[in-house]
């Protein structure tokens, strides 16, 4: 392989021989640390170990494991609008694994739905592959754990619009490489039929006690963790007692709260419709009021968010840390100290703040 | 350490840590209103759990030990259901016998963290699945007839439109 590197004194590239051919290694620096994570707490030794065995894995650590990170370029001009590459910071930022991480599901769905908004054909062919390969990892994600179907459900109807409007992109077929385009009609095939096959694998039928059989104020209390209007709808149609529940008034006046500040909710109840309720007030019907006028935010439901460090312009995840300037070079630290900056900063970095970043 | 003795239903004798068993705070009550703190031989029996599960609370409730304790704001209560520890997620890959008997058993013995761990895990059985999917998820036998079902889409209905 060429050797074309940033640095003549790095050590040059590592490839690898793939399934669809060579690629580049990028992230062989974070393998060692997410496997420390996910061991996490399940480790006895972390419990009952002494000042200097823990003293010895920490530097293990240092050597071996860098967690995933990006620098990223934050004000993007047309000149130099190619430094950030989105290919690479979805491949560093090791997106692709993070769909099986429980905190993350929902910010990588949340990115991948905006992107194939967005139409994926305009992204190079190399991203193109990645975000179907993710999706993919999503449909099996989605089967294995039998959770969240129509994140999938989702997805997989998108990308049979990008395929419909593609495939009309140059006299009935698509723009760019015929070669590309099979791989990924096949990919398509195969997550649409993961979609569409989900079935619910159900319980052990003798297992007791059963979700009916719980009282109601557990059932409520179970109610009560959902944030999202549809959610229940549905419950309350599968089942009676749901049904019962979620008709209930503090059900919709907590999922107002919820996702509505004061002020908003002040102004809707001023209004005439609401007026005429009087004092019994259908919170149920308040509830869509305020969704209907300010639209519900879905950023509630990423347990965890990328971050941005404000030091050195670096992108990740805030559970797993990055190597920052700050703690790197204690004069670095020092002047910004003297300068009277804040030290360490990371402000959250949502999904479309995050595709901001790239000229797409 | 002072320890407290706790008796399931099928009579096992769990010999505890006190500090260990107060995360619960129907036992929490129980020793202070009743005064058996000082009293080390003194048995606390909860027929409502049995050995298996208590074992199961008392581990969880081992682990979180150190855990701040909960507010008691409820109206502001969490909604986020996926942000349920790679520990917490491994302790409960149980069938749904044993999920909802740990429910039921936080619910009587009253320790909120695992009250909200448990319901969080079923919240996320349920999440963004269609009504049909929920009820094969908890082998739930359809217990409306069609015209009922109607009814509730109908009643349903208004709020879907823009």
């Amino acid at each position: 392989m060429a050797f074309i590197s940033k640095d003549f004194r790095s050590p040059g590239e590592a490839w690898v021989k793939t399934d669809e051919g060579w690629e580049r290694k990028k992230v062989l620096e974070c393998g060692g640390k997410r496997k420390r994570h996910s061991s996490e707490g399940s480790c006895p030794e972390a419990t009952t170990s002494s000042s200097s065995s823990s003293s010895e894995r920490e530097e293990e650590q240092e050597e071996g494991c860098m967690p995933p990170h990006y620098h990223i370029t934050i004000r993007c001009t047309r000149e130099i609008a190619g430094f950030n590459g989105l290919s690479e910071a979805v491949k560093r930022l090791d997106f692709r694994r993070s769909v099986r991480d429980r905190k993350r599901f929902h910010y990588i769905c949340a990115f991948l739905l905006l992107v194939s908004n967005k139409g994926i054909a305009s992204l190079p062919g190399s991203a193109q592959r990645q975000l179907l390969q993710m999706v993919e990892e999503v449909a099996s994600h989605v089967n294995d754990s039998q959770q969240h179907p129509n994140v999938l459900r989702g997805l997989a109807l998108k990308l049979e619009q990008i395929v419909n409007q593609e495939n009309q992109k140059c006299w009935g077929k698509p723009l760019g490489s015929t070669y590309l385009w099979q791989e990924h009609m096949a990919r398509i095939k195969r997550i649409q039929r993961v979609a569409s096959q989900i079935e619910i694998r159900e319980p052990d039928p003798e297992a007791r006690p059963k979700l009916h059989e719980l009282p109601e104020e557990c059932v409520r209390e179970i109610i009560l963790c959902i944030a999202d209007h549809r959610d229940l709808e549905s419950a309350a149609e599968a089942w009676e007692t749901m049904a019962k529940l979620v008709s209930e008034q503090r059900i919709w006046r907590e999922l107002t709260r919820f996702h509505f500040n004061q002020r908003q909710i002040s102004t809707i109840l001023d209004l005439d419709k609401i007026k005429q309720m009087g004092e019994t007030k259908d919170w149920k019907q308040i509830y869509h009021q305020l969704r209907r006028t300010y639209g519900v935010n879905d950023d509630y439901q990423f347990a965890e968010v990328l971050a941005l460090c404000r030091s050195c312009c670096c992108l990740f995840w805030p559970s797993d840390g990055h190597p920052c300037i700050i703690d790197q070079s204690p004069d670095y630290k020092q002047r910004v100290q003297e300068a009277g900056g804040q030290l360490a900063l990371a402000q959250p970095v949502p999904p479309a703040q995050f595709l901001k970043y790239f000229s797409l | 350490m002072p320890s407290i003795k706790l008796q399931s239903s099928d009579d096992e004798i769990f010999d505890t840590n006190i500090e260990i068993a107060k995360c619960s705070g129907t036992i929490r009550t129980m020793l202070e209103d009743c005064g058996m703190e000082d009293d080390e031989n003194a048995i606390v029996p909860l027929p409502n759990v049995n050995s298996t599960i208590l074992r199961k609370v008392l581990t969880w409730a081992t682990y979180h030990k150190d855990d701040p304790q909960p507010t008691e704001d409820d109206e502001s209560k969490e909604k986020r259901t996926d942000d349920i520890t790679s520990w917490d997620a491994d302790f409960l890959k149980v069938d749904q016998g044993t999920l909802f008997e740990l429910i039921l058993a936080a619910n009587y013995l009253d320790i909120k963290g695992l009250l909200e761990l448990t319901c969080k895990t079923v919240a996320n059985m349920i999440k963004g699945k269609t009504p049909e999917d929920i009820r094969k998820t908890f082998n739930i036998k359809k217990d409306f007839t069609p015209a009922e079902e109607e009814q509730v889409r109908k009643e349903n209905e208004w709020c879907e439109e823009k």
